[in-house]
C-alpha cells in the first residue's frame, strides 16, 4: 500500500478515532486531578486496569455484558477515588503541607508506591497472564470500512463521556467551581468555593471514568496487571499537549496521539510503536511545556 | 555533640569499607555477589544523589545512563580493551548528559521527573527497535573476567561514588546546589550560575552510573537490552536515597543497606511481596517519615538529649 492511500484509507481513521477517543477518557480523569490538586497520579493507568479486570470478571463468572459492568465499574470507580482522597491524598496535606513545594514530588513518589502495590496485587490475585474475551465481535461496514461492534460500542461510550464531562464542567455550578479551583485555588478559596469537596469530586470523576475506560478496553484487547502504565503514559502525552488542567484541549490532543499512533505504525512497524509514544512524550514536554493549545494569557 | 557524631559516623563507615574490601578474601562466591549487588546500589545511588538530593530535580531515568554504558561494552566486546571501553562507557554516559542536559533542565517539578523517566524509556525503545531491525535479540558475551576482578571494580566505583557526593555536599558547588533547590530564582538573582551548576551535577552524576553498567553487564554472560534499561533499576535507586533521607552521603548508605537487605531476604522467595512491600515502603515513608531513616536517627537523637 503506497503512503498516500495509507493516509487516505478510512479504516485506520476508524482506528484512529477509537484509540483517540479511549486515550481522551483515561486523560480526562489525570487532568482533572491534576488541575484541581496539583498532582500527577502515576497510578491512573492502574485504575484503568482495575476497571478492565472489573469488566472481565463480570463478563466470564456472571455473563454480565461489559456495556452494563460499565457504569457499576464506573461507581466503583468513584468510591476507590473517594477513599484514596480522604484516606491517602489527606494525609499527605497534612505531612508535606498543601502548599509546600515539595508537594508535587511527594505525591509522585506516593502514587509510584501506590501503583507498584496495585500492579502487584493485582498480579497476586489474578495471575500474571494476559487475558481477553471475545464480544460483540460482529462486523459492520460502511463503505469500504470494516468496524467490529465492540470497538464501535466504545468509541461512541468513550466519546459520549467526554462530552457530558466537558458539558457539565462548562453548564453547571459545580463545574465552574472547578474550573475555578483548576485555574484560580486561592481566589476561589477566598470567593467561597469548598475547595476541599471539589478537590474530592474530582478524584471520584478522575477514578470513575478510568475505570470506565478499563470497561472498554476490556472488550477490545488483552488485558494484563501491567496494561495500566501504557495508559498513564498517554494520558500524560496527552494532557502536557493539551495543557495541564485544559480539559477541552485534551480531547483534542488525545484524537492527535491515537492518530499519531495508529498512522505511524502503519507507516512503520509495530517494533516502533513505543518509541513514536515516547518520542511524541519527550517532544511534548520539551517542546511545549504549556501545550499545543497554550493561551498567550497562561498562567506561569 | 556534632563532633562526637560525625566522629561516630565515621567510625561505622571505616569499619563497613575494610568489611566489604576483605570479602573476597573470607567469603565464599555466592556471598561475593551479593557484596556485589550492594555495591552497584550504593554507586547508582550516590551517584543520583549528586543531582537529584541536592538540587531537587528528582531523575526518575537514571538507569538510561547505566544502559548505555553496558550497552556500550556488549557491542564492543572483544574488539576494545575492557579498562577502555569502561571508560568509554562513563564518558558516553557523561556525554549524552551534556547533550540533553541543557534542555532537559529547562524543565521543573513533576514534568522533570517524568521527562528523565520518558527519555529512558525512549532510548531503550529506540536501542530495542534498532536491534530487531538489525535482527539480534540478545547477545551472548565469553571471556568476561573473574568475579574477583569485577568486585573490585564496583568498589572503587562505589567508593568514588561516595566520595564525590561528600565532597560536592561539603563544597561551595554543593552549597549553590543547596540553594537553587530551595528558590532557584532567589539563587540567580544572588549570583548562583544555576544553568552552569545544575548541569555539572547532572554530568557528574551520569559518568559512574556509566561506568557501573559497563562492569555490570560484564557480570551476566548473556545480555539483553531491555534488562540494562529495565526502569525499576531507576525506582528502586530512587527509594533508596528517599529512605536515606538527608542530602550528604550517609542517607544512601543507610536507605541503600536496608532496602537492599529486605530485597535479599524477600526477592529470591516472593518477587511480588518484595514488590509489594516496595510500593508500600515508598508510600509510607512519604506519608509518616518524609525525612527518611536518617530524620528518624535525628529526632530520636534530638529527644535523647532533650532529655538528658
Amino acid at each position: 500500500m503506497s503512503i498516500v492511500e495509507t493516509l487516505l484509507s478510512g479504516q485506520l481513521l476508524f482506528a484512529a478515532l477509537v484509540t483517540g477517543s479511549l486515550y481522551a477518557l483515561v486523560a480526562l480523569g489525570l487532568n482533572l486531578v491534576y488541575g484541581t490538586l496539583r498532582m500527577l497520579n502515576v497510578a491512573h493507568g492502574d485504575v484503568v486496569m482495575l476497571g478492565a479486570y472489573g469488566a472481565y470478571w463480570a463478563f466470564t463468572g456472571w455473563g454480565v455484558s461489559p456495556l452494563l459492568a460499565a457504569p457499576a465499574v464506573a461507581a466503583l470507580g468513584a468510591l476507590a477515588g473517594l477513599a484514596v482522597y480522604r484516606g491517602v491524598v489527606r494525609r499527605l496535606f497534612a505531612s508535606t503541607g498543601q502548599t509546600s513545594t515539595r508537594l508535587e514530588g511527594n505525591s509522585l513518589l506516593l502514587f509510584f508506591g501506590l501503583s507498584i502495590i496495585l500492579q502487584n496485587a493485582a498480579a497476586f490475585a489474578f495471575t500474571p497472564n494476559a487475558r481477553g474475551f471475545a464480544y460483540l465481535t460482529e462486523v459492520y461496514h460502511l463503505g469500504n470500512v470494516a468496524m467490529t461492534a465492540n470497538r464501535i460500542a466504545a468509541l461512541v461510550i468513550a466519546g459520549a463521556t467526554c462530552i457530558a464531562v466537558a458539558a457539565l464542567l462548562s453548564r453547571s455550578l459545580l463545574g465552574l467551581s472547578m474550573r475555578a479551583v483548576i485555574e484560580r485555588r486561592e481566589a476561589a478559596t477566598i470567593v467561597g468555593v469548598d475547595v476541599d469537596r471539589v478537590q474530592a469530586i474530582s478524584f471520584a470523576l478522575g477514578f470513575a471514568t478510568a475505570a470506565l475506560a478499563g470497561a472498554l478496553v476490556s472488550m477490545l484487547e488483552q488485558i494484563s496487571p501491567f496494561s495500566g502504565f501504557p495508559f498513564t503514559i498517554a494520558a500524560f502525552i496527552v494532557i502536557i499537549l493539551g495543557g495541564l488542567g485544559n480539559i477541552g484541549a485534551g480531547l483534542g490532543a488525545a484524537l492527535l496521539l491515537g492518530a499519531i499512533e495508529t498512522y505511524g505504525v502503519a507507516l512503520t512497524s509495530a517494533n516502533v510503536r513505543s518509541v513514536l509514544l515516547y518520542g511524541a512524550f519527550v517532544a511534548a514536554l520539551l517542546l511545549f511545556p504549556r501545550g499545543l493549545f497554550a493561551r498567550k494569557s497562561a498562567r506561569a | 555533640m556534632a563532633t562526637t557524631a560525625t566522629r561516630g559516623w565515621l567510625g561505622v563507615g571505616i569499619v563497613g569499607v575494610a568489611l566489604l574490601a576483605a570479602l573476597p578474601f573470607f567469603a565464599n562466591p555466592y556471598l561475593v555477589a551479593t557484596g556485589l549487588t550492594l555495591l552497584m546500589w550504593l554507586a547508582l545511588t550516590q551517584s543520583w544523589c549528586v543531582l537529584s538530593k541536592m538540587t531537587g530535580y528528582v531523575s526518575l531515568g537514571h538507569v538510561v545512563f547505566y544502559g548505555i554504558g553496558a550497552y556500550l561494552v556488549v557491542i564492543t566486546w572483544q574488539s576494545w580493551p575492557l579498562p577502555l571501553a569502561i571508560a568509554a562507557a562513563g564518558a558516553l554516559a557523561a556525554l549524552f548528559a551534556v547533550v540533553i542536559g541543557l534542555p532537559v533542565l529547562r524543565v521543573r517539578g513533576p514534568y522533570f521527573v517524568i521527562l528523565t523517566f520518558g527519555i529512558a524509556e525512549l532510548v531503550k525503545y529506540s536501542i530495542l527497535a534498532g536491534e530487531a531491525a538489525s535482527g539480534t535479540a540478545s547477545r551472548i558475551l565469553f571471556g568476561a573476567p573473574d568475579l574477583l576482578v569485577i568486585y573490585f571494580a564496583m568498589f572503587a566505583l562505589a567508593a568514588a561514588a561516595t566520595l564525590l557526593l561528600v565532597l560536592v555536599s561539603r563544597s561551595r558547588f554543593g552549597q549553590g546546589l543547596r540553594s537553587l533547590r530551595e528558590n532557584e530564582e532567589a539563587a540567580e538573582t544572588l549570583g548562583v550560575p544555576v544553568v552552569r551548576y545544575k548541569l555539572l551535577a547532572f554530568v557528574l552524576s551520569a559518568a559512574i552510573p556509566g561506568m557501573v553498567g559497563a562492569v555490570m553487564a560484564l557480570r551476566s554472560t548473556y545480555f539483553v537490552v531491555g534488562q540494562v534499561f529495565d526502569p525499576m533499576i531507576s525506582v528502586t535507586v530512587i527509594a533508596m536515597a528517599l529512605l536515606g533521607g538527608g542530602d550528604d552521603a550517609r542517607g544512601p548508605i543507610l536507605g541503600t543497606l536496608f532496602l537492599f537487605i529486605l530485597s535479599e531476604v524477600l526477592w529470591v522467595r516472593a518477587p511480588l511481596a518484595y514488590m509489594l512491600i516496595l510500593g508500600a515502603v515508598l508510600a509510607g515513608f512519604v506519608l509518616l517519615a518524609p525525612g527518611g531513616i536518617l530524620g528518624i536517627v535525628d529526632s530520636l537523637r534530638a529527644r535523647r538529649v532533650r532529655s538528658a
